[in-house]
């Protein structure tokens, strides 16, 4: 593997200001994560963990007036690297009162330029994004075609309207879409589910960016229709050998693309590593994994819904995270030898095994340790 | 685009012209009647003056008959271009209605141009930065300006003019001259002010671009680095631009009676005004044909501007 990552997020936390209740909804919460050259990283989770948020942060595109973004977004391309989130953190002011937040100060028209100053070239250009519901994610008044010469124009060298148009032409070749010639003058509205969904992916692919982020790609669209767009980022990742940011809530397809995962809950990484150790049969799953892989069957019925919450238990709230384990008030796995520490401390993501990590105090105490297994993984990846 | 829209417009072409039609056969058939019903012998106004006891026989000295038989007979007439003559001018109906209709079409259409000229700022300012001190003073000043009523601002206007400035704007229409002094754009400024057409202009717009702004595709194009502005045109822009033109022509032709009222200006409206005080019918009837070919119109353009921004609309 190509150690210098392409991407690389610290420490991110996105926390929106519920003037209410005077707290910060904490969607992202210190969440680290990287992606190498050519690699694919799944991010999975149940709805409402903050996958959307994270990616949504990464391109500065958070609605909502955000409290606070801090952290760092690294970029690394061949001209160098850079931190999207730079010079954020100068435009807030939080004022505490007692433990609760009593303002949250300000200057947006700041914010939202150095946000923009830090992405310009870089949005759109180094990363693009692939949204669900493609039918409104594209705009349903112009032919899916020019939406994409569009891109071209805007993010690679072409200029001209008739090479911008022939390279959309290309790009709906390349996703598979049958006679582009026709479908270049199709409104969104005008091409199936699957269609659209093909023409948003060639649309993002018309920058040549750097990184891909693609935020649910297949969830809304029918269970055959999902596995050809599933089959289709497969082959794309090996023709254009694509860095990915892969968001899904469906593990059985971040299992078909990424090469490495993590999983989110309550707006942190829960585990993260390569994908046989964490989601494969190694029995090294921290507990909220193993019950997703548990929830499959379910999920397979949920899936049309699109929305996931398969483990007994509500998702977290996480404008009152607990003192603990985030997990803790539905974790089946906790025992009476780490109950205390799971109900008062919050574990740290601990490395188990080259680049395996587990949020979680069964693996963080000195007793028998069954990272083996997954060693083994590794091996075999 | 161009050439996909063209079939839904021949399509809505003679779908419309149909409406119209009947539209046009409905309206009229409806006031012919209220005419009929009016209280008072509606002839006995001109009674004294000529001979006969119904409007055809003042006219034409047509046999009187049922309702029915005379609104017939009018028809038969509007169908050959015939739209009668004025019973208190004499003049023919059908010249009359075009050259008032002319000078109202003017006024209508300078002070929908002038509302949207202050309400398209107002609303776009506000949908973008949300009701700062600025965006609320503007939004309040709007909704104080269309509740004002036009009657009552026309003459505050007149008043003015003619203590502040010594001008007379009533003088309209006195010198040909003056067509295009100042005068004329009294009127437009009071309707389009007054109207009660600005702030609601300016809520829908506003309410319309906002919520194109947290649509979907709007992110999208954020997030593939195209301006925002452009790709929410259409569908936070223009369509509800014409969607509340076309809405609001008839509140406009409304607030024109009165306004040409105010200021002598010699269109349609005042015309109406005169026709109904002196019962005379023919005048009438040719005005109601007129506003409903008027309404219609900014129905049709606006359907047009629909298909154009969004060919599908129309075969959904
Ligand atoms: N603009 C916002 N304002 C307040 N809370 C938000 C906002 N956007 C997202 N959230 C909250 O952040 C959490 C994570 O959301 P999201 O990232 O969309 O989840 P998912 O993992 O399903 O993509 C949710 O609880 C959601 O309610
Ligand atoms: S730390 Fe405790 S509560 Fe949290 S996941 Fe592990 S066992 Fe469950
Ligand atoms: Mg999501």
């Amino acid at each position: 593997m190509n150690y210098l990552p392409i991407l690389k997020i610290e420490d991110l936390c996105t926390y929106f200001y519920s003037r209410s209740k005077q707290a910060f909804i904490r969607s992202v919460d210190h969440v680290g994560l990287q992606i190498a050259k050519g690699q694919t990283l799944g991010l999975v989770g149940e709805s409402g963990s903050g996958k959307s948020v994270t990616a949504l942060s990464i391109m500065g595109l958070v609605r909502g007036e955000p409290g606070v973004i801090s952290g760092s977004i690294e970029l690394n391309t061949p001209e160098g690297g850079i931190n999207l989130l730079q010079g954020l953190g100068l435009h807030v002011r939080i004022h505490r009162d007692n433990g609760r937040i009593m303002q949250v100060a300000k200057d947006a028209d700041a914010w939202e330029k150095t946000a923009d100053r830090n992405l310009r070239g870089i949005r759109g250009k180094q990363i693009a994004m692939i949204f669900q519901d493609p039918k409104n994610a594209m705009n349903p008044f112009v032919a899916v075609g020019r939406q994409i010469a569009e891109a071209v124009r805007l993010n690679t060298a072409v200029a001209g309207h008739r090479e911008a148009r022939a390279r959309a032409l290309h790009w709906l070749a390349q996703v598979r879409i049958d006679s582009p010639q026709l479908r270049y003058h199709n409104n969104p509205h005008g091409l199936s589910g699957g269609m659209c969904q093909r023409a948003m992916i060639a649309m993002a692919l018309a920058a040549e960016p750097v990184v891909l982020i693609a935020d649910e790609p297949t969830t809304g669209l029918d269970a055959t229709i999902q596995s050809h767009i599933v089959d289709l980022m497969g082959d794309l990742k090996d023709e254009l050998a694509l860095t990915t940011l892969l968001i899904s809530h469906d593990i059985d397809v971040i299992r078909s693309l990424a090469d490495t995962v993590a999983v989110m809950y309550g707006g942190t990484i829960m585990q993260q590593g390569p994908v046989q150790a964490v989601l494969g049969d190694t029995g090294t799953q921290h507990p909220y994994t193993a019950a997703l892989l548990d929830s499959i069957p379910d999920q397979r019925l949920i899936r049309s819904k699109g929305y996931l919450q398969a483990i007994r238990g509500d998702v977290l709230d996480t404008m009152n995270i607990p003192a603990g384990c985030r997990f803790y008030p539905r974790c089946n796995k906790v025992d009476d030898t780490i109950r205390a520490q799971c109900r008062d401390q919050e574990p740290a993501l601990i490395n188990i095994a080259g680049g395996h990590r587990v949020r979680c105090w069964r693996f963080a105490q000195a007793r028998p340790y069954s990272g083996r297994a997954a060693v083994h993984a590794m091996q075999r990846n | 685009m161009q050439t996909s829209a063209l079939k839904p417009i021949a399509r809505l072409l003679t779908k419309e012209l149909l409406i119209a039609v009947l539209l046009l056969l409905g309206v009229s058939l409806v006031v012919f009647f209220i005419l009929y019903l009016a209280p008072g012998n509606p002839f006995a106004t001109l009674a004294g003056k000529r001979a006969g006891s119904n409007w055809h026989q003042i006219q034409d000295n047509e046999p009187s008959g049922a309702w029915y038989a005379q609104y017939l007979h009018w028809l038969g007439r509007v169908v050959q271009g015939d739209l009668g003559h004025s019973t208190r001018s004499g003049l023919p109906v059908f010249n009359e209605v075009i050259k008032t209709g002319l000078n109202t079409a003017f006024l209508t259409i300078g002070s929908i141009l002038l509302t949207l000229l202050l309400a398209v700022p107002i609303a776009v300012y506000t949908a973008r930065k949300g009701l700062t001190a600025i965006g609320w003073g503007l939004t309040a000043g709007s909704y104080i300006l269309a509740a004002l009523p036009s009657f009552w601002f026309g003459y505050i206007v007149i008043y003015i003019c003619i203590h502040q400035f010594g001008v007379f704007p009533l003088a309209f229409g006195a010198d040909a001259s003056q067509w295009r002094g100042i005068y004329f754009l009294l009127p437009v400024l009071v309707l389009g002010l007054c109207s009660g057409t600005l702030s609601e202009m300016v809520r829908y717009l506003r309410e319309e671009l906002s919520r194109v702004l947290t649509e979907d595709y709007i992110r999208t194009a954020r997030a593939k680095g195209a301006s925002i502005w452009k790709h929410a045109l259409r569908e936070g822009f223009v369509l509800p631009v014409t969607e509340m033109v076309a809405a609001k022509i008839p509140f406009v032709l409304g607030g024109a009676v009165v306004v040409e009222q105010v200021f002598n200006w010699p269109g349609m409206g005042r015309l109406a005004w005169q026709a109904a005080q002196d019962r005379d019918f023919p005048m009438i009837m040719g005005i109601t044909l007129m506003a409903a070919v008027f309404v219609r119109t900014g129905s049709l353009i606006k359907q047009v501007v629909h298909i154009c921004v969004n060919p599908r609309a129309s075969q959904e």
